[in-house]
């Protein structure tokens, strides 16, 4: 029996039973729809992540520490010296004001940062450039603003600002420079002013809310939260009983891991509900063949008196099964892939990195499609084995006396 | 020369929930090439069984069946399925035609099993088609839209179709009209005289008029036509059990 062969009489078997045969294949769409709408899902996830990581960002670290006294910027540069594993330490300060430009007038978050912040950020401009350290100690009146800000203050988040100038409660400052935001649209703006600028103009207070680090090239990103946490111990003399909710040290390694986390959890969920009806499908499939063989005794017993091998029997039952799942498999693939539009819905609310969700764009890789097909064939041939046997071991003489 | 089918002493013993049924006692039997052959006997007295056997579906309890000189009992299962692929061509009293497929299909369908190029397929099964003078319009019908005396011709192509050595009929006329018979049986004799060996089953003398040799079966036992009119003359009634 030749593959041509083989190919035919599973087609014209397929189509005579084609009503049966797509409800029979319903388990196999829901459990491959959603095996692929879960990887298209974390696939896309992912992607937004490295998406919005800058080169540096792999490398960044936020540090929150609370000694029981202000950080002073004085303290910033003791702990550089003693921190090697970082190339710099930047501080921000953060307040909130009044933002108002010639035709409107909004609230919006302040941030006081060092020109190094934007450095360890790896914040691209859309517009001008950032400030400098010479702005810095001159505490010069000048100011950066995002794009959201900038869609608010003056309309359209791409309009020429650099050079204008807007008022934040009642001082007016230089646009430096537009970050680049990824959702101008929906989030608040922010304007970043140098920390001496907003210490002595809007806070009156030296103190440093957050500090933030770039970690050397060199430096080993497993465990610079741990020594971190120890160096900041030693040098404000903390206590070592409380400073675990004091201190905390997140790097972007530890954000990529808790997602991990949470996704395989979710992961793990789908799964058994994928091979749940992956093995209802199967049993649905099975099902469906040992009828099938029981339809067409008489027509098994001809084959064989015709001169089909048991053999021919089996390849020709077991290919309809294989390609029963097959087809299953390619309309869960389908269904799967527009399934997970809806699940990024729900996904983008839970997902919030960096304060902005981040929009996320299914996505399906050729690996995760052929795994696909692969399981179905396995099931195919898993599930339609036992009755494409029981049709070759027929005895063609009882077959054809079959009513 | 040496017989197509030589059969000695086959005994057939059906084992079944209600017992054993010994079908077949001691049955010999030799068929020489260009022979038509005709057996005849009545109802339940082993025809089938021996039909079975002679067709290689079946293999005897006991006994040697030797087609062609080769000794059928030492061959495996996919040797055998060969056999049946290219030596034997079979007519099923009910026709066995796959309903849903067309008459070219299948006619074609033993071409699939013998390995036979899927470009030589279609010419094939047209002379076959053209042997049992089926005409050329039907050829795209779907079988199940056929008389029963196209269905049997169509039956007869698929037999034909890989030029076997034997053909084997179990009641090919049976359920056809006298006129559409003797069609059958002329093709089936043209058969004959192109060498081929034709065994076939009727309760019909008319149809086993025909045939060059006749031979009657009782109970499971070969009788000779001589045998069989001694039988007869000596005790009539056995006839109404035909
Ligand atoms: N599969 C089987 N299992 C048990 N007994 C069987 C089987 N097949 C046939 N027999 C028995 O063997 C005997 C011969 O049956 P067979 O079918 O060969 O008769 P037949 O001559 O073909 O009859 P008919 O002319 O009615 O077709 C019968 O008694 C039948 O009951
Ligand atoms: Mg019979």
């Amino acid at each position: 029996m030749r593959i041509r062969d083989l190919v035919y009489e599973t087609g014209s078997a397929l189509d005579a039973n084609r009503g049966r045969s797509l409800l029979t294949i319903l388990g196999i769409v829901i459990g491959i729809g959603a095996v692929i709408a879960m990887t298209a899902l974390i696939g896309g996830i992912k992607q937004s992540l490295v998406g919005e990581m800058g080169l540096n960002q792999a490398r960044m670290v936020y540090i929150y520490c609370w000694p029981g006294r202000d950080i002073t910027l004085d303290d910033l540069t003791a702990l550089e010296q003693r921190m090697p594993e970082y190339e710099c330490l930047t501080a921000a300060s953060l307040a909130n004001a009044k933002a108002t430009s010639p035709t409107k007038s909004v609230d919006v978050s302040v941030e006081g940062v060092l020109p190094s912040y934007f450095k360890v950020m790896g914040a691209k401009t859309t517009q001008g450039s950032f400030y400098t350290d010479e702005d810095e100690s001159a505490s010069a009146l000048v100011a950066v603003l995002d794009q959201a800000a900038v869609h608010q203050l003056f309309g359209n988040p791409d309009e020429p600002v650099v050079g204008k100038s807007v008022q934040l409660n009642g001082v007016s400052y230089g646009i430096v420079a537009v970050m680049e935001s990824s959702s101008p649209m929906s989030s608040n703006g922010t304007v970043w002013l140098p920390f001496s600028t907003c210490a002595s103009r809007l806070t009156g207070n030296w103190a440093v809310n957050d500090i933030s680090g770039l970690a050397a090239e060199d430096a080993d990103m497993s465990t610079i939260a741990s020594t971190t946490k120890d160096k900041l111990v030693s040098y404000f003399n903390m206590d070592e009983e409380t400073a675990d909710e004091d201190i905390y040290v997140q790097t972007m390694q530890s954000v990529i891991d808790e997602l991990d986390a949470m996704m395989s959890s979710f992961q793990l969920m789908m799964t058994a509900v994928a091979s749940i009806s992956l093995l209802v499908g199967g049993i649905g499939i099975m099902n469906m063949m040992l009828t099938n063989v029981t339809e067409r005794i008489r027509e098994i017993g001809l084959r064989k008196a015709l001169g089909a091998r048991s053999s021919d029997i089996t390849k020709q039952f077991l290919l309809e099964s294989v390609c029963l799942c097959v087809v299953g498999g390619v309309i869960g693939i389908v269904v799967g892939y527009l399934g997970s539009f809806a699940l990024t819905g729900l996904a983008g609310g839970m997902l919030d990195v960096g304060g902005e969700s981040a929009a996320i764009v299914p996505v399906i890789d050729v690996q995760s499609v052929l795994m696909a097909t692969g399981i179905c064939v396995l099931i195919g041939i898993l599930f339609g084995y036992y009755p494409a046997r029981r049709a070759a071991r027929l005895d063609p003489v009882e077959s054809l006396r079959y009513q | 020369m040496l017989p197509v089918i030589d059969i000695r002493n086959v005994h057939r013993i059906y084992e079944s929930a209600a017992g054993y049924t010994h079908a077949l006692k001691g049955v010999s039997l030799q068929v020489q090439r260009g022979e038509l052959l005709c057996i005849m006997g009545p109802s339940g007295s082993g025809k089938s069984t021996l039909m079975n056997i002679l067709g290689c579906l079946d293999t005897p309890t006991s006994g040697t069946f030797m087609l062609e000189g080769a000794d059928v009992s030492t061959l495996t299962d996919d040797e055998l399925a060969e056999l049946r692929a290219t030596r034997l061509g079979f007519v099923f009293q009910s026709f066995n035609l796959l309903p849903h497929a067309t008459v070219l299909r299948n006619v074609m369908l033993p071409l699939v099993y013998s390995d036979c190029p899927v470009g030589e397929r279609r010419e094939r099964a047209v002379r076959a088609l053209r042997a049992v003078s089926l005409p050329e319009p039907y050829y795209d019908h779907r079988s199940n839209e056929l008389s029963g005396g196209q269905m049997q011709r169509v039956a007869i192509a698929r037999a034909l179709v890989n030029d076997p050595a034997v053909i084997l009929a179990d009641e090919p006329t049976g359920n056809l009209d006298s006129a559409t018979g003797d069609m059958v049986l002329s093709t089936f004799t043209r058969l004959r005289d192109e060498g081929k060996t034709i065994v076939l089953i009727t309760h019909d003398p008319e149809v086993a008029a025909w045939a060059d040799r006749t031979v009657h079966i009782r109970d499971g036992r070969l009788l000779t036509d001589e045998q069989e009119r001694a039988l007869l003359a000596a005790d009539p009634t056995v006839r109404s059990s035909t």
